[in-house]
């Protein structure tokens, strides 16, 4: 079995240098015959590292520990879906999927442009090739999945905290997300290699970057979630490398998926979308590389492995590639519009991406600070949440409000009355807003009542744009199927105001105390009151549960239980938490008990109280909601497109 | 020219919230020597003594990851409950005031089991 999933592997690294080399030389010396070999190597390379794949999965359901893989990462006690789930859990295996998503999302690109874009294909079938051929040498040559041993009696198993739902889901979510950047990046190179600079690479690659910022979006939300509920620690968020590695190729492709708006409407910016898509691809093999590497301190214990000078090696090559392509190329990426005016809906969409890249250089400045402080000064130093929550601020808000005014505000020239008219209705909802939070006490937190404030705001404009449009249609749904990218962008909008409602009230305006409490004693929190009910033990096959009870009264009456679980295989503990959520008040009652003695009654509990903090997940529903009416096939726009598409191709 | 103007931006306001807002990171063999507000890397040394809510404090000792240095840190950790995966031999990082050789700890986090981690399989 394991010399199966070897031989497919060094197969596919065969097929990825071969569809490199091949498709380079086709492309060059425009030879038809060897560009379809090269893009058939491409699909081939698919199917051997599916072949590697259902090996190794095999080799998980099975739980043959003969593969040393399947022996460190599960154990006979664990239930198949998380046996499976270790196919990405593992950096071996997360390697193997990356490769899988790789040659899959290549193969099905290239099949789907090959006719409509054939000049252009023939240079991302190379690009695609030297991509996989990178990922397929890490595994054929660094770190094989399919290294083996004698078979011991048991495997390592599963940290208990990991046997969650949101764990089977989250990081393939962020793998897909992370691979799929490599599509629209693959295009942008191959657009610049074979000199064809106009929009066509977008347009074939919109939706496949759309749909990769949501995987990428959606993924982790589902990992800020695990953390809020499995974790324990109060909070859903904590600027941690390994979670920047996640944000900062999805800010890059939020400011991308803005700009190409300019570029396919004005022929501007098409030197920065050839950056920013660049700077996405990067960022998401350069996320891979902080926390496989061990250069920067992480929460989370990724292992210290041989892969990070790999990897290094790797961005930097591409990086280098990508900007000498840029360069070579700028007359071609030559804008065919300037601006016109700092009041437009362009200047408003560069803004936008000033500020979100400027997020991004922020964010990737703290990862670093620890590894530049360590070259300069020869002491690592590090920077913590007050720095990242200062940036979130000082660049997140004027996003904000930017994103209200955004897609109201003209085309090439606006005047200040004509802007002031169109948005007198948001401007006074948001000011009715305000004076209605101030007046309920949300004045406490100066940034959490901005926050609102242009919250009301954005909301006001996309109503006003609905109403606006449904008036002209007759119907909200004909108006969304008429123009599905926009009106999907909309809903989007939304679900950034619920995500930046939920951040600001949970941060902002949460309420938390920490006592020591004897049986019987009361603690009040927020108008919560929560008494010590007593210590349980439960003793199982598996693990034992220690948990304190809490009496609840207050905004409602019941009980609330939280404690620690310590398992028997694997040997570790994990925290319990307790939490209530009151939908009619919008707030969640989190309870974490640190300590409980079953003994004496005794626990140390830290309540939190947190506003809002579900509309982070609900903003997360809402995404989805508003991605796919933006990604849903749209037979009229496929038709616009096929009529400027097609006079174009050769 | 846009990219200029984002990381010239950048730069700027990092300079201005960076700077007096950084802690020195390091691990027990790197912390000789040192004094002041600091955190520190090391795995934890057994045996843990004592209870993080009394005066005595959470007593324990610090090693280097991974065996680098065969130097070792007194800690006293006054404050809640360390995390339930604190305990001897976890990667832990211990933020707080270090003089005369010891380190008196505020906070402790250990490190997220957010990857199945390899150890020795049961034979």
């Amino acid at each position: 079995m394991a010399d199966l999933g070897r031989a497919a592997l060094v197969v596919t690294l065969g097929l990825s240098v071969y569809a490199l080399l091949a498709g380079a030389v086709a492309a060059r010396a425009n030879r038809r015959r060897l560009a379809d070999s090269a893009r058939n190597a491409l699909f081939c390379s698919f199917a051997s590292t599916l072949v590697a794949a259902a090996v190794l999965a095999v080799a998980l359901a099975r739980h043959d520990f003969s593969f040393s893989y399947v022996a460190s990462h599960t154990n006979r006690a664990l239930p198949t879906a998380y046996a499976l789930s270790a196919f990405w859990g593992g950096q071996e295996g997360s390697l193997l999927l990356w490769l899988l998503i790789l040659t899959g999302y290549g193969a099905l690109a290239v099949a789907l442009n090959r006719r409509l874009l054939r000049d252009l294909t023939a240079w991302v079938v190379p690009v695609f090739g030297g991509i996989a051929t990178f990922f397929a040498f890490v595994l054929v040559a660094v770190a094989s999945p399919f290294g083996t041993q004698t078979a011991p009696f048991d495997g390592a198993g599963l940290t208990p905290s990991l046997q969650n739902p949101y764990m089977v889901a989250h990081p393939p979510m962020l793998y897909l997300g992370y691979v799929g950047l490599s599509v629209p990046f693959a295009f942008a190179a191959g657009a610049l290699l074979s000199g064809r600079t106009d929009e066509r690479w977008i347009v074939a690659t919109r939706r496949w970057t759309l749909a990769a910022w949501t995987f990428l979006g959606f993924g982790q939300l589902l990992g800020a979630h695990w953390a809020y509920v499995e974790v324990g620690w109060g909070g859903y968020y904590a600027w941690d490398p390994v979670e920047n590695a996640a944000l900062m190729p999805w800010l890059a492709a939020t400011a991308f998926l803005h700009s190409v708006m300019i570029q396919e409407r004005k022929g501007m910016l098409k030197v920065w979308n050839m950056v920013l898509v660049a700077l996405a691809f990067e960022l998401s093999v350069f996320g891979t590389f902080l926390t496989r590497s061990g250069v920067v301190n992480s929460i989370h214990s990724f292992a210290r492995s041989s892969i990070g000078p790999w990897f290094l090696a790797f961005v930097v090559i591409s990086s280098l590639f990508s900007l000498a392509l840029i360069m070579w190329r700028l007359p071609l990426l030559k804008a065919r519009t300037r601006l016109e005016s700092a009041l437009s809906r362009e200047a408003t969409f560069l803004y936008n991406n000033l500020l979100l890249v400027a997020l991004c250089l922020t964010i990737l400045w703290g990862v670093l600070f620890p590894i530049l402080t360590q070259l300069v000064k020869g002491e690592t130093r590090t920077i913590g949440r007050p720095y990242y929550d200062f940036f979130l601020r000082a660049f997140g808000l004027p996003l904000l409000l930017l994103m209200g005014i955004g897609p109201l505000i003209a085309w090439r020239k606006a005047s200040v009355r004509a802007l002031a008219r169109t948005l007198a209705w948001p401007i006074a909802a948001a000011i009715a807003a305000g004076a209605a939070l101030v007046a309920a006490g949300a004045g406490s937190s100066r940034p959490g009542l901005i926050a609102y404030t242009f919250s009301a705001f954005v909301l006001a404009t996309i109503v006003v744009e609905l109403v606006r449009g449904t008036r002209a249609t007759g119907s909200v749904f004909a108006l969304v199927a008429r123009n599905r990218r926009r009106y999907g962008g909309y809903v989007v909008h939304a679900a950034v105001v619920l995500l930046a409602i939920g951040i600001a009230g949970s941060s902002a305006y949460s309420t938390t105390v920490e006592r020591r409490l004897a049986l019987g004693e009361t603690m009040h929190v927020a108008g919560y009151s929560l008494t010590n009910r007593g210590v349980t033990v439960a003793r199982k096959p598996n693990v034992t549960e220690t948990r304190a009870h809490l009496a609840v009264t207050g905004p409602w009456s019941g009980s609330i239980a939280s404690g620690n679980n310590d398992y028997v295989n694997p040997p570790e503990p994990s925290r319990e938490v307790g939490i209530r959520t009151d939908w009619a008040r919008a707030e969640d009652l989190y309870v974490i008990v640190d300590e409980a003695h079953p003994r004496t009654n005794l626990i140390y509990v830290e309540v939190l109280v947190k506003p809002l903090v579900n509309l982070i997940w609900v903003a997360g529903l809402v995404f989805l909601v508003g991605s796919g009416i933006a990604l849903w096939p749209d037979a009229r726009e496929q038709r616009r497109l096929v009529t400027r598409l097609v006079p174009a191709a050769p | 020219m846009a990219l200029a103007v984002a990381g010239v931006l950048a730069v700027f306001l990092l300079y201005t919230a960076v700077a007096g807002r950084s802690t020195p990171t390091l691990t027990p063999s790197q912390v000789q020597g040192k004094s002041g507000k600091l955190a520190v890397v090391g795995t934890v040394v057994g045996p843990v003594r004592g209870d993080s809510h009394l005066a005595g404090g959470l007593r324990f000792r610090l090693a280097d990851p991974q065996g680098r240095s065969t130097t070792r840190i007194a800690v006293t950790y006054r404050g809640d409950s360390p995390p339930p995966l604190f305990r001897a031999g976890r990667s832990v990082v211990v933020t707080g005031t270090y003089s005369g050789g010891r380190l008196e700890g505020t906070d402790i986090v250990t490190k997220c089991p957010s990857k199945y981690t390899a150890s020795t399989p049961a034979s």
